[in-house]
């Protein structure tokens, strides 16, 4: 078999992949989980993360959980501690710093590194770069992780996805079509069912076939993306690092789920209106706003029924938003309807400006920016939530949930001595030791 | 350094103060005080010198990079950052590696003549390599342990700070996760 490329790496690129990385901070913070089948999930009703143990036992992602009780009887279901995951991710990102400035947060549990250039100033060779970067991780977060070295982004997803849990897998550019041609074209990163398809109906089936297909046929018959990936696989860099801090959003939505399903319009409007604090409170963070929003309430046979409001101006005050929302909230909502989820979408936004509007609302709207500010700085200093408006109100009286699924994770549940019911230490607090 | 700035320098070394305008005039030999105006505003845009609320002229970077830290009226200038530089938060005197850095709530008193209490937090770092002496956390049968790594005859073994606790000596290999490097009670 000819090689696809005659260099090694003409780049290096390394990709970091959390082994069942929610499952296991768990299983890092109590001993007693290790060796054992333990998802995450439990407040939203489907396992977000599985252990390598559970899936062993027929368990995957998405899976509902009633469907895992049964098919794995002494499955630990544990709720999602996003607390401790991000505090773990950010120490993933910091500890592959040490080694290169140029990482990608790409997800909470990936990260993309760049090596090139490097061998100099650290006296070490790709692959023991790769080495040190996963011993320093595996050691100092007490979980494994999986780990690709390539000369391109999507080769290098194509190694870290090679062996798993725990492996470190090395692909020169002049090898890469050994590995290619044991893999499907659809595992590869960026090709859905569709495209999958659509190439085997042209006899393209392996990773290997899609990176041999002639240039030609590539520029003719497909489009952009999966050009790219065809110019990756063959070791020719297209998808660089973004290693900028995200700084702005298209859009912001956020969804939250309630249990039990409720028919109580007064509560399903609160849950609305928390949301649409969540939403502005990201919105003003990357100091953003906008005039378009989508929102929407899901009943409990999960049928959607949406609203859409234009406002005059753009705006990142939630009061505005909810305001605004009540009349079209008023006509989709049903009585003797059970609701289980809200949403909302804020659509097109834009860099957040207080533009002068009409005569005497410019003074109005600065202060109540104003007032914004200060609630953003309560929130900073005491958590959360610590103001929010009267239409959340009910929602953040009852909570989310009134069943099993609103068991706190073990962290939210101990207060340390100084610490409140909003702020915590920010190091993980791994339980208690004898 | 320009002349002018060099003849102002001069001056307030001399002096102890900054120049009026009349004395800028003769100090850089104009004949109007828009020149001098003219000068000084230059220097006030390149840091060099200032005005205060009452609008006299005080002296900033007079002596080129060096900054001058106020001035000196009586006993000390208030304090500069440049004198916390060599200092460090808490944060950074108790952790060292902030990556492998993790709590413990300390439960029973086995390491109580170490001085830890049931209650305390510890602050406890994982490595790989621990040293032989050092308390550690080791992981015994499902649950953390914290207590001396100790050397025997055959192998480590772990040693309670309390008379009442029999050592632990490991069936297997021993677990050990991290070392402890911190104690914090709070009262």
């Amino acid at each position: 078999m000819s090689p696809l490329s005659i260099r090694s790496f003409p780049r290096a690129i390394l990709h970091i992949d959390g082994d069942a990385f929610f499952a296991s901070c768990e299983q890092m913070q109590n001993p007693t989980l290790r060796g054992k089948p333990v998802i995450t999930g439990l407040e939203r009703g489907i396992a977000s993360s599985v252990s390598y143990e559970a899936k062993a036992r027929g368990v995957s992602r998405a899976m509902s959980l009633h469907v895992i009780r049964r098919i794995c009887p002494d499955v630990i279901i544990l709720p999602s501690d996003y607390e401790l995951y991000s505090l773990m991710s950010i120490r993933m990102y910091d500890i592959v710093r040490r080694y290169t400035d140029a990482v990608e947060e790409y997800s909470i549990d990936e990260c993309f590194a760049e090596l090139t250039g490097l061998r100099r100033t650290l006296r070490m060779s790709y692959q023991q770069m790769a080495e040190a970067i996963k011993r320093d991780l595996d050691t100092e977060l007490g979980v494994t992780f999986s780990a690709g070295l390539a000369p391109t982004k999507v080769l290098a997803k194509v190694a870290s996805k090679w062996k798993k849990p725990s492996g470190l897998t090395i692909i020169p550019a002049r090898e890469a079509h050994l590995y290619l041609a044991k893999m499907g074209v659809g595992k590869l990163w960026g090709i859905g069912h569709q495209t999958e398809s659509y190439l085997a109906s042209k006899g393209i089936r392996t990773a290997l076939d899609f990176a041999r297909a002639d240039e030609e046929w590539i520029e003719k018959h497909l489009s952009k993306p999966y050009r790219s990936i065809w110019y990756e696989l063959r070791g020719d860099v297209v998808f660089h690092l973004e290693t900028e801090k995200k700084t702005a959003y298209k859009s912001i939505s956020k969804t939250k789920t309630f249990t039990p399903p409720s028919s109580d319009k007064a509560f399903v409007f609160a849950q609305l209106s928390k949301n649409v604090e969540n939403a502005c409170i990201k919105a003003r963070r990357y100091k953003q706003a906008t005039s378009e929003i989508f929102a929407f309430i899901k009943t409990n046979d999960f049928r959607y029924h949406g609203m859409e409001i234009k406002l005059e101006r753009t705006t990142s005050l939630p009061h505005m938003i909810v305001h605004a929302l009540r009349e079209p909230f008023e006509k989709v909502f049903r009585a003797r309807t059970l609701y289980r989820s809200t949403g909302v979408v804020l659509v097109h936004l834009e860099p957040e400006l207080h533009q002068p509007d009409l005569f005497g609302e410019i003074e109005a709207t600065t202060r109540l920016y104003k007032v914004y500010e200060y609630v953003d700085k309560m929130s900073e200093k005491y958590g959360k939530h610590a103001v929010f408006l009267g239409s959340s109100f009910i929602a953040h009286k009852r909570g989310n949930h009134q069943d099993t699924r609103a068991t706190l994770p073990s962290r939210r549940k101990v207060a340390l001595k100084g610490e409140t019911k909003r702020k915590r230490i920010a190091i993980p607090l791994i339980g208690e030791v004898a | 350094m320009t002349d002018h700035q060099q003849a102002l320098a001069h001056f307030y070394r001399s002096h102890k103060r900054m120049p009026s305008y009349s004395e800028l005039m003769r100090l850089w030999g104009y004949k109007t005080k828009s020149a001098v105006d003219y000068t000084l505003r230059k220097l006030t845009r390149e840091g060099v010198v200032g005005k205060d609320k009452q609008g006299c002229i005080v002296p900033k970077k007079l002596y080129g990079e060096v900054r001058v830290l106020g001035i000196v009226e009586a006993g000390w200038p208030s304090p500069a950052e440049e004198e916390l530089v060599d200092t460090m938060s808490l944060d950074e005197y108790l952790i060292e590696n902030k990556e492998a850095t993790y709590l413990l709530r300390v439960k029973g008193d086995s390491m109580v003549d170490a001085g830890i209490q049931q209650g305390d937090l510890v602050i406890v770092e994982r490595t790989n390599s621990p040293k032989v002496g050092r308390i550690v956390i080791a992981e015994v049968d499902g649950e953390w342990t914290m207590k001396y790594l100790r050397q025997g005859k055959n192998g480590l073994y772990l040693e309670a700070a309390n008379s009442a606790y029999k050592p632990i000596y490991p069936k297997e290999d021993l677990k050990v996760v991290a070392v402890v490097k911190g104690v914090i009670r709070k009262y």
